[in-house]
């Protein structure tokens, strides 16, 4: 029952970092390798309303998140949008932008394991004999809600009928009156958000520290690759698939192997199904 | 007519050149301390900073006499990034080298952090004869053995802070069994940080432990560098029934496992016998008071508020009056006692030649922040002992409403260990 239990909490979480990641390259095909450096710059803005300016937590969070969609959208505006379409030099001008942010904010004196943020909720519950806290059960649930809000946004409102037109076929959708760079801005500004939305679930179960943002990009894209560049249903899949291979390995050959799940699974994705599990990208697995 | 401003300012310019060269001709060159330290993470900014201190008061007091001339210590640090994941060794040899090439160390102090650069670093410091003084992180005894196996190659490198042999059969040990005597506890949980001296450390605990009748419970589990899920861990030790969770890790990550195990509830005492998080003073604030009850071990008296030396509280006094904090490490106190051996070393050897000072250093006995400091002249490991007035004396504290409490050795202890609520029989 704890493998259960934790296996899916952890896959929720891992599910949460990833969505991000996997709705802007589905939509603007950018690989946004900045994404971990906004997962921790908005635990530290929301650190920074809560702690400095002493704000009422809700309120921190909202904000927070949406100054994270702001960067987001204006990283796109001034920095990606030259280099749109060029994969590789995407690549490099985003991992840039995180490096500078990451390195920045360690520059600047975030370092060390004092910055923290609340819990939304204090104590655990037993969950069949398991303790499991509030805080965890709230990620879980804000998680699911989460899955189920993108799935109606996208396939039931105008913007995001137009992101959905957009990851289809870009081409069609200029034709149709879809202004793709607007969307493209939409998709980035949405993508920083869910990442922002990801930093204050997890982040007040830890702590707030740089080296979280090279973690989370590493998650996140080891999820968006096996669950299928581009595709956020897979993203979910993936999720869950390496959520709960973490767990089992955590439990039965040692936590010191944690990590290497998520490597093996981006290798193993890449060998035996390049494309990943719901990935469009089938030229790929022409090519293999 | 014209010509006049021209001359004026051939004038400045020549006088220029000829004052400048000559004044710094007269002013004194600095003993400069390299120091190599991994500044992201606690046992570097706190090395850096009492170092800072120790050579602001010693400079504030005139500097160090060198065979009768006073001269300052000049401080440079250099970042080794060497406790962050990922970052090869080869990358504090490189910070190492900058600073005795580049910078003109004539002395290396503080770092590097992590035991396997460090060990790394030995020979770079024997090749350039230079004096080092560690001061914090290292626990390794591979480094003092190494001295004492390869004296004339190694007799450069010191090592003012405690080392995990010592540190382990002298202190956390005993504080374990004092535990389980007082408390009735015998079940012993360990999780460890997957490097050097933690597995080596970890490992030791657990054999020595069971020899000591306490049953250990599986092999110790090893957490890579920046894990931050320890929950799995956790509910092993709910379920295997702990009564203690032994915890050796250096990464800030610690609060997380602290945090964790406070929403559990396990009902085990958390004993850090290295735990980053837990021995610095935001520790409190950091964890909202989830780390209550956790015992952490801080290598050397001072790094908690003590009456260790008459020495400990002003040092502890004066650390607050500088940072605004107390003492933040394990490598706290140790740093800020290095320039003062080392100024005492070179007023004794009246020179900066790498030879003498080895020599001088060897002959150090004083009164420090955390006890009386001597070297073993063959090992040039600082002389441990539970008593202030014979050695280097370490320090283990429980946090207990907001505030680091000594609890061991009993020599300088401020108080009493505590069970949390949901421990009690």
């Amino acid at each position: 029952m704890e493998i259960f239990i934790y296996g899916f909490i952890n896959s929720i979480s891992l599910a949460l970092i990833a969505l991000g990641f996997a709705l802007v390259y589905g939509i603007s095909r950018i690989p946004n390798f900045a994404h971990g450096a906004l997962y921790v710059v908005c635990g530290f803005i929301t650190w920074s309303f809560v702690r400095s300016l002493e704000l009422n937590y809700p309120l921190s969070i909202i904000l927070a998140m949406i100054s994270t969609g702001i960067i987001g959208g204006l990283i796109y505006l001034f920095i990606l949008i030259r280099v749109r379409g060029m994969a590789i030099s995407e690549i490099i001008a985003s991992y840039a932008i995180g490096l500078a942010i990451l390195e920045g904010l360690r520059w600047r004196g975030f370092k060390g394991m004092t910055y923290t943020l609340p819990t939304f909720k204090e104590g655990s519950l037993m969950l069949a004999g398991t303790p499991v806290d509030y805080h965890r059960l709230i990620v879980v649930g804000v998680g699911v809600c989460i899955v189920a809000f993108l799935w109606i946004f996208t396939h039931h409102t105008k913007v995001g009928l137009g992101l959905r037109a957009m990851a289809q076929d870009e081409r069609a959708a200029l034709m149709l009156g879809i202004d793709s760079d607007r969307m493209a801005v939409v998709a980035m500004g949405f993508g920083s958000m869910l990442a922002g939305l990801a930093a204050v679930l997890l982040l007040p179960l830890g702590n707030i520290v740089v080296e979280a943002g090279y973690n989370v990009l590493l998650l996140a894209i080891a999820v968006c690759i096996v669950g299928g560049l581009g595709s956020w249903v897979g993203a979910v899949m993936a999720a869950f698939l390496i959520g709960f291979a973490q767990i089992l390995t955590v439990v039965y050959i040692g936590p010191h192997f944690q990590m290497v799940v998520a490597l093996l699974a981006i290798i193993l994705t890449l060998i035996l199904r390049p494309s990943g599990l719901f990935g469009r990208q089938k030229e790929l697995e022409e090519r293999v | 007519m014209k010509r006049k401003p021209l001359l004026m300012v051939f004038a400045l310019i020549l006088g220029a050149a000829l004052f400048f060269p000559l004044q710094s001709a007269f002013a004194e060159k600095p003993i400069v301390i390299g120091c190599p330290l991994s500044t992201a993470f606690v046992y570097g900014w706190d090395a850096q900073r009492a170092i800072t201190l120790a050579v602001e008061e010693i400079n504030g007091k005139g500097g160090v006499n060198v065979g009768g001339e006073k001269t300052p210590f000049k401080v440079e640090v250099i970042d080794t990034r060497d406790l962050e994941p990922g970052v090869p060794v080869s990358e504090a040899l490189l910070v190492v080298e900058k600073l005795i090439l580049e910078k003109n160390a004539d002395f290396i102090m503080g770092g590097p952090v992590r035991s396997e650069a460090a060990l790394a670093a030995m020979d770079l410091l024997s090749k350039y004869k230079e004096v080092s003084i560690l001061t914090t992180g290292v626990l390794t005894p591979k480094y003092h053995a190494r001295v004492a196996a390869n004296y004339d190659k190694y007799k450069y490198c010191f090592r003012i802070t405690g080392e995990a042999k010592w540190m382990v059969g002298g202190e956390i040990i005993p504080c374990l069994l004092e535990i389980g005597k007082e408390y009735g506890l015998n079940r012993l949980f360990i999780m460890i940080q997957d490097v050097a001296h933690a597995r080596a450390g970890g490992g030791i605990i657990a054999k020595v432990m069971a020899k000591k009748g306490w049953h250990v419970i599986g092999q110790p589990e090893v957490y890579p560098t920046g894990s931050s899920d320890f929950s799995m861990g956790l509910l092993k030790a709910r379920r295997e029934k702990a009564d203690v969770i032994l915890i050796w890790m250096d990464m800030p990550q610690t609060s997380i496992l602290l945090k964790q195990w406070y929403d559990m509830k396990i009902a085990a005492l958390p004993f850090g016998s290295i735990i980053a998080a837990a021995e610095q003073p935001g520790f409190w604030k950091a964890t909202e008071g989830k780390g209550e009850y956790c015992l952490a071990n801080v290598v050397n008296a001072g790094n908690a508020p003590s009456n260790a030396t008459p020495w400990t509280m002003k040092f502890v006094e004066a650390y607050k009056k500088r940072w605004g904090l107390e003492p933040e490490g394990y490598g706290t106190s140790s740093s800020y006692m290095a320039p003062y051996v080392l100024k005492e070393a070179i007023e004794r050897a009246g020179s900066l030649d790498s030879e003498k000072v080895v020599a001088a250093l060897e002959k150090t006995d004083m009164v420090g922040v955390y006890g009386r400091i001597r070297f073993d002249p063959k090992s040039h490991q600082v002389i441990p002992s539970l008593d202030p007035e014979k050695g280097a004396v370490g320090t283990i504290f429980q946090w207990q409403a907001g505030r680091r409490v000594v609890v061991f050795p009993k020599s300088i202890a401020m108080g009493k260990i505590k069970l949390p609520p949901w421990m009690r029989k």
